[in-house]
């Protein structure tokens, strides 16, 4: 399979920050205290990706992939339980598309997608302990399983 | 190229010299390692010497195999040491393990049955010192695979950045 450019690994970076953003939405009405703020500043931190993708990829004068009305979620958000659950599935899945922008960037760009790796990967073992699922960690964050 | 004939000649001679072979033969040899001696330093010639080919340089991730061992070794030291954070830390010590065997298998070498140099540090007598103590392992871990991951060619970097990530993961669940 052919290597994605630096470019579209990163606009696929961006509509997975777009996902990402739309299911923090559905996930934080289903949440209170201590895990509400912590999904309010989750959904913040995916809005600064993506505000940071649209300028770095327009400056490029590359294609910017729009953001959709809505996004299939892998599951309905009933309750807390099932808001935690689809919180650890929307870092571990934006996680593994900055793993995937890992091969195809060099140099800062790979610095950027190395940090948000570590980042989403960090934010669902978070999830996993607010959710006391155990193991809290996986051994290969953001690999494809 | 040059550098070899003479340092070559000049090993025959020390030979002939044992064996007692012709003066002019050895005169000539004589001259030639003059020669080369003039170039280089003998000394030098000596990289010239082996019939074998050097040994490749090893594997940049070669020392990462041992890093994920050792991580390992210390999680299941602490883990014996404290059998209520046993549960906590086994899943840790399997990571490593499990990268150490990835990387392995990327580098093609075996995995080594032990880690060769890793100081076996026995863990601190109190279970909170010994989750900050194994926290701290995990960072200087993070830190290293980190500069790994940088100048890594595209096809280890997805592996790299996994650990990398996993490592914080670790300091994170070792909270």
């Amino acid at each position: 399979m052919r290597q994605p450019s630096a470019e579209e690994a990163l606009a696929t970076a961006l509509s997975a920050e777009y996902a990402a953003i739309y299911a923090y939405g559905r996930i934080g009405v289903r949440l209170t205290g201590a895990a509400r703020d912590a999904a309010h500043q989750a959904e913040a931190v995916h809005r600064r990706r993506r505000d940071a993708l649209v300028v770095q990829l327009s400056t490029a004068g590359s294609t910017v992939p729009p953001d959709r009305a809505g996004y299939a979620l892998p599951f309905p958000v009933t309750d807390r339980a099932s808001a935690l659950r689809l919180a650890v599935e929307v870092e571990e899945r934006t996680a593994a598309h900055w793993r995937a922008a890992l091969a195809s960037t060099t140099g800062a760009d790979r610095d950027q997608a190395l940090a948000a790796l570590v980042e989403y990967a960090v934010r669902a073992t978070r999830w996993r302990k607010a959710a006391r699922l155990t193991p809290p960690t996986v051994a290969f964050p953001g690999r494809p399983t | 190229m040059v550098l070899t004939c003479p340092v070559g000649i000049g090993r025959t001679t020390q030979r002939d010299q044992a064996s007692g072979h012709s003066r002019r033969k050895l005169l000539r040899a004589g001259v030639l390692l003059a020669l080369g001696g003039a170039a280089v330093p003998l000394t030098g010639c000596d990289l010239f010497d082996r019939d074998d080919e050097p040994a490749p340089p090893p594997d940049p991730l070669r020392p990462m195999v041992d890093e994920s061992l050792g991580l390992a070794a210390a999680h299941r030291a602490s883990a014996a040491a404290h059998p209520d954070l046993a549960d906590r830390l086994n899943p840790i010590a399997e990571a490593h393990t499990a990268h150490a065997t990835e990387l392995a298998r990327v580098i093609g070498v075996a995995v080594p049955s032990a880690p060769a140099a890793h100081p076996t540090i026995a863990p601190a007598t109190d279970p909170a010192g010994a989750l900050a103590a194994l926290r701290a392992l995990e960072k200087t871990g993070q830190r290293s695979a980190t500069v790994a991951c940088a100048s890594a060619p595209a096809e280890r970097a997805a592996l790299l950045g996994s650990i990398v990530a996993a490592r914080a993961t670790h300091q994170e669940a070792l909270k």
